[in-house]
């Protein structure tokens, strides 16, 4: 399963959001959409939903123009929110079968999960009774019920404590297994770095940056190094200007040529007392605030 | 397909389930049961009173007062029989004591007369719906009147002939009797009127709270919003009509029950043996009527983020159809019911429920006229609901003020 956004363009009024947006999520991966707020990853989440339509490029599933009555979605919107006063049981089998499951099938899977997500002895309370970590819990099986072949997550992690995060990620993962199309859409690059294989980050309407997450990284220059040293003080002293502080205490060293690494590396391992030693790959993080920070 | 039923069965059951919905169905047979066993309960009431009342003594007092003796005696004879509700009395008192006795209550009223030809009438509080001097005038101007024939030669036989004839009259109605069909047709407009301003509120309210609730965000990627819009109104229509039969449903069925104690209440028969072509009339113009105000009660839902903003973006709704309920009521009570306003109205979807359904109902209608005027009504329901499903799909998802009109029409377009 490959799914394809292509040329994505969207205005509303006078206002273009989309200026031609391409990616590409493949099945049993997860692709990451990144973007700072209102750059437009909703508009573009919707675009891919159907919910309107573009005003120009398209979406492709496995290199067809994508078909809405075949293609099934699970969608965790970031604005939370169901039936407030409907029984929870009732009003999941309600939007199971929306998705165009039989009733049967739909009690059955909706109980399903209710008890993978340990939600099981709030199957006949109203939804407002509920904690608002658990009300999430809640929205997570109207994106997961239908068994859908693309689940969209946007900011799945925002409000769960640890716990419930965990339980969260071993969904997650398992849907990925499947083969699935998983899209998160996130700011919490943490999670983002720790399950998405490719990501796409969104700035002024744009893909600025897209690809496999590893190959980016891989792509910024290995000219440097991240020791992290009782001796730093030492260290830092030896290689003066070249020598920066990071956040955490360790050291980062800019070397003049990539090629110097090896050599640079077998120098410090000798002559301190080293307790970790690597060539820095920035963190997502550096690399959003790097591509994001300047708004277009 | 499939889609839409599931969303007409879920809307359903939220109507049937809702107390308020339950609460005032229940009220409003329990009402109706009310006012149809009222007969009965009276009738069983009145009987156990009639026996210890029947007699003369505990009716008010009417006292005859005149100079010359025979003429109170003759004119009491004769309001004795004009006037049931009194025990009629000829006073030999003078004036001043017959004012005495009315101011004690000694006797409720009194006549007191100067010939035959003048009277003044003494009460102590004289009542709105009085109508002693109407009737006392009239008994008092065929005794003149008798007695001024009897003086001029007539015999008494005569006389009392030529006073009492009756003319025979005879009406046949070749188009619509009015009088009759008025009933129905007020219930019918009064109903729509209700139901809709009801219902058409309770869409609006339910699109909003889906918005507000953010419920939308998972409906709108899970539903065609024609399907979110036809099911909801439908199911509104429908839960609207279990309403409307369980009320007059209960309402006929308690009438049959207490028929016998009815009577023959010319009003109450004529709502009851409403023609069934004229019954099948209400039915259309009420669904469709209901459908076209419905669909943009729930397109304006859409558009408002806060359910306190509804009550002032559906003003403009309600306006257009009170306006329209008012000109039907006020041609139906005019007189004039084919009035030139009311046949434009007949053809204007969002008055023709009302104004060809009045026409239908009091006056002839030609039936090309009410074809024309029920495809104009379906095509603009048809038209009006893709239309409000367009504005729901741009409506739900603009947070924040509600647009102006301009605005949606503007967003609408450019799909």
């Amino acid at each position: 399963m490959v799914l394809e956004l292509k040329n994505i363009e969207k205005s509303f009024g006078e206002k273009q959001v989309l200026k031609g947006i391409s990616l590409t999520a493949e099945g049993g991966k997860a692709f990451g959409l990144l973007g700072r707020n209102g750059a437009g990853k909703t508009t573009a989440i919707r675009i891919l939903m159907n919910v309107f339509p573009q005003n120009g490029g398209e979406v492709l599933f496995d290199g067809e123009p994508i078909d809405y009555n075949k293609v099934n979605f699970g969608y965790l919107p970031e604005e939370r929110g169901l039936y407030p006063k409907k029984k929870i049981f009732d009003q999941l089998v309600y939007f199971a079968e929306l998705k165009g499951m039989k009733h049967a099938d739909a009690a059955a899977a909706v109980d399903y999960w209710l008890s993978r997500l340990g939600m099981s002895e709030y199957r006949n309370k109203r939804l407002d009774t509920l904690s608002k970590g658990n009300q999430q819990k809640i929205q997570l099986i109207t994106a997961l019920a239908h068994d859908p072949q693309i689940i969209i997550l946007d900011e799945p992690f925002s409000g769960l404590d640890p716990v419930n995060a965990m339980l969260l990620k071993d969904v997650v993962k398992e849907e990925i297994q499947k083969g699935k199309i998983v899209l998160f859409s996130s700011h919490q690059m943490n999670y983002i770095e720790e399950f998405c294989d490719s990501i796409a980050i969104i700035n002024g309407g744009k893909a600025v940056l897209s690809g496999d997450l590893h190959g980016i990284k891989r792509n910024y220059p290995r000219n440097r190094i991240v020791v992290r040293s009782e001796q730093s003080t030492l260290i830092s002293s030896e290689y003066g200007g070249a020598c920066v502080r990071g956040e955490d205490g360790e050291l980062i060293i800019t070397l003049s040529s990539p090629e110097e690494k090896q050599s640079v590396m077998k120098h410090l391992t000798e002559l301190y007392d080293i307790d970790e030693i690597k060539v820095f790959e920035p963190s997502l993080n550096d690399i959003f605030v790097e591509y994001a920070e300047k708004q277009i | 397909m499939k889609q839409f039923s599931k969303i007409l069965k879920f809307e359903l059951t939220n109507y049937l389930k809702n107390k308020t919905f339950m609460g005032v169905t229940i009220f409003l047979v329990v009402v109706l049961a009310a006012i149809m066993f009222f007969p009965r309960l009276s009738s069983v009431f009145k009987s156990e009173d009639t026996a210890v009342e029947n007699t003369s003594e505990d009716l008010p007092v009417m006292l005859v007062y005149s100079d010359t003796k025979e003429i109170a005696e003759a004119v009491s004879e004769a309001f004795s029989e004009a006037f049931p509700d009194y025990s009629v009395q000829a006073s030999d008192d003078n004036l001043e004591e017959v004012k005495n006795k009315i101011s004690a209550g000694d006797a409720e009223c009194a006549f007191v007369l100067d010939g035959l030809s003048s009277y003044t009438y003494y009460v102590n509080n004289l009542s709105m719906y009085d109508t002693n001097t109407a009737v006392a005038s009239e008994v008092l101007q065929s005794i003149y009147r008798m007695s001024a024939m009897v003086n001029g030669g007539l015999s008494a036989d005569d006389a009392s002939d030529i006073l009492t004839a009756q003319i025979e009259s005879n009406t046949v109605n070749l188009g619509k009797d009015q009088m009759q069909n008025f009933f129905y047709t007020y219930i019918m407009i009064f109903a729509l009127y209700m139901v809709i301003l009801l219902y058409g509120q309770m869409v609006a309210t339910n699109v909003a709270t889906e918005k507000s609730s953010r419920a939308m965000e998972v409906l709108i990627t899970s539903a065609k919003p024609v399907n979110m819009m036809f099911g909801k109104v439908i199911a509104s229509c429908l839960a609207g009509l279990i309403q409307l039969v369980a009320v007059f449903g209960s309402a006929l069925l308690f009438y049959q029950i207490n028929k016998s104690y009815w009577g023959e209440n010319m009003i109450v028969d004529s709502i009851f043996n409403i023609p069934v072509d004229l019954f099948v009339y209400m039915l259309i113009f009420f669904v469709l009527g209901f459908f076209i105000y419905a669909f943009l009660y729930g397109a304006v839902g859409s558009t408002a983020s806060k359910l306190e903003d509804i009550n002032t973006s559906v003003m403009p709704i309600t306006m257009l159809f009170i306006v329209g309920f008012f000109v039907v009521i006020f041609s139906m009570t005019s007189g004039s019911i084919d009035n030139t306003i009311i046949k434009v109205c007949s053809y204007i979807p969002f008055t023709s429920p009302m104004a060809m359904f009045t026409r239908i109902a009091m006056s002839t209608v030609a039936w090309y006229e009410i074809a024309i005027s029920i495809a104009i009504l379906i095509a603009s329901v048809v038209g009006v609901g893709v239309i409000s499903a367009k504005i729901y799909r741009v409506g739900v998802l603009l947070y924040g003020t509600p647009p102006k009109l301009s605005a949606i029409i503007k967003a609408v377009r450019r799909k």
